[in-house]
């Protein structure tokens, strides 16, 4: 079918790539959003300009959305997920993991890997591994369809965020309807 | 550092030329604000036009330690004639192609630049570079990211690249041309030697299209003396002056 028969226009978006941010050594990687991005190489320097530019980071991870198999604890419950056997074609898995939903600010956090044959064995095996707190949700994604950022790089891409303070607008001075409001900065 | 008056004037020079190529090629940089190719690269380049704008603000106030100048008078009260910028920076931001070779032209400058004036004899001046540099790094990854890019794209972007340098080429060696004064600040240890600069400058830059199977063009002679620009400059500076200009007695804006 055409895009003139479906009514929908052409996608001409690069790759949508998963973000992961770490805000500080020993803490883990969460993830903050996603990019568009012709590949990881370009995808890292969207992820730092978009999601890195005034928060605290040390490290970004980013994956192709596609390589991240997503499901919900609720999805677990009612209809189990059947893992691959275990076999030669084992691979590693990054895991991540929501265990809360509270306030706003919940993230998909990093939590460890596991070893399994395909995705849906490595949420089981994730399950198994760390059981506690309850997850809400899983992310599993092949560690090696993840790139981070240059460690040699880490006061480059990150250290001039501290030196610029994000302001809301309100910070501004303006002036309304004859009364000045706030100051110059 | 204590500067005899020829060394200041000179300083003063010199800074004005950094901060003015810093000023103009951020402007640039940012009339691509809501119009670049996907709104990844749009937040990035408006990231980078700050920055350079950024820098801009670091060598005006240098100079406002040095003169008592006003960064903001400099800014947006000055006509083009008094404008120190490569005349490089102040053609228009052409396609994706020019403002992203443009861009690693001048990344690959700064960063040469920077790495030799963090040893300045000018404390501040020092100070200023190594703030600068950090920064610099991430430019010169995204603009030589695009370069990489656009050379072993499509046809279309190749031949968008060619043009770009065909555009360029000819203003390249001014950004690095010594003014009258770098002589006497070398001299002191205030400036690295403007030639060795650009030398290093020029064996990255060609290194690069090099290694983009690329063709490095030759090397034109000078194109003459940073107080020369073009109408280009101009209608940029109606555009970045206009809200200034239009009340400069503003308290608030």
């Amino acid at each position: 079918m055409t895009p003139a028969e479906t009514n929908a226009a052409p996608d001409t978006q690069w790759p949508r790539w998963e973000v992961f941010k770490q805000d500080a050594e020993g803490k883990p990687h969460q993830a903050v959003g996603s990019v568009h991005a012709a590949d990881a190489e370009h995808a890292l320097l969207m992820a730092r300009s978009v999601h890195a530019r005034r928060p605290a980071a040390v490290s970004l991870w980013v994956a192709p959305a596609d390589a991240v198999h997503a499901v919900t604890a609720e999805q677990l419950a009612t209809d189990p997920e059947t893992p691959a056997p275990f076999g030669a074609g084992a691979r590693r898995f990054l895991v991540f993991r929501k265990t809360s939903h509270r306030r706003s600010m919940t993230f998909v956090e990093h939590v460890g890997a596991v070893t399994a044959a395909g995705p849906e064995g490595a949420v089981a095996a994730a399950r198994e591994t760390y059981p506690e707190p309850p997850a809400l949700a899983w992310w599993v994604v092949p560690a090696d369809r993840v790139t981070a950022s240059p460690e040699a790089e880490v006061a480059a891409w990150f250290e001039p965020a501290g030196t610029k303070t994000y302001k809301q607008q309100s910070e501004y001075g303006t002036l309304a309807a004859g009364h000045r409001k706030g100051g110059r900065r | 550092m204590t500067l005899s008056p020829e060394l200041r004037a000179a300083l003063v020079e010199r800074l004005t030329a950094m901060a003015d190529d810093e000023l103009v090629l951020g402007h640039r940089d940012s009339e691509w604000t809501g119009h670049a190719p996907i709104l990844e690269e749009d937040i990035a380049l408006a990231n980078i036009a700050q920055d350079e704008i950024g820098h801009a603000l670091l060598w005006l106030e240098a100079r406002r330690e040095l003169d008592g100048s006003d960064p903001d008078a400099l800014a947006y009260r000055r006509s083009a004639g008094a404008w120190r910028n490569a005349r490089l920076l102040e053609l228009p931001k052409g396609d994706w192609a020019f403002t992203m070779l443009r861009q690693f032209l001048f990344d690959v400058f700064e960063t040469e630049l920077l790495a030799r004036l963090q040893a300045s004899a000018c404390a501040s001046v020092a100070e200023a570079a190594a703030k600068a540099a950090k920064e610099e790094v991430f430019h010169l990854r995204h603009s030589g990211l695009w370069l990489r890019r656009l050379a072993g794209g499509t046809e279309e972007s190749a031949t968008r690249l060619r043009s770009a340098m065909d555009r360029a080429w000819p203003y390249l060696p001014q950004l690095w041309q010594p003014l009258a004064g770098d002589a006497a600040l070398t001299e002191a240890g205030i400036l690295p030697d403007m030639a060795e600069v650009g030398a290093a400058a020029l064996e990255r830059v060609r290194a690069a299209l090099t290694g983009s199977g690329l063709e490095p063009p030759e090397v034109p002679p000078n194109p003459g003396g940073r107080d020369r620009h073009g109408e280009d400059l101009v209608a940029l500076l109606i555009d970045m002056q206009s809200v200034a200009r239009a009340d400069p007695e503003a308290t608030a804006w």
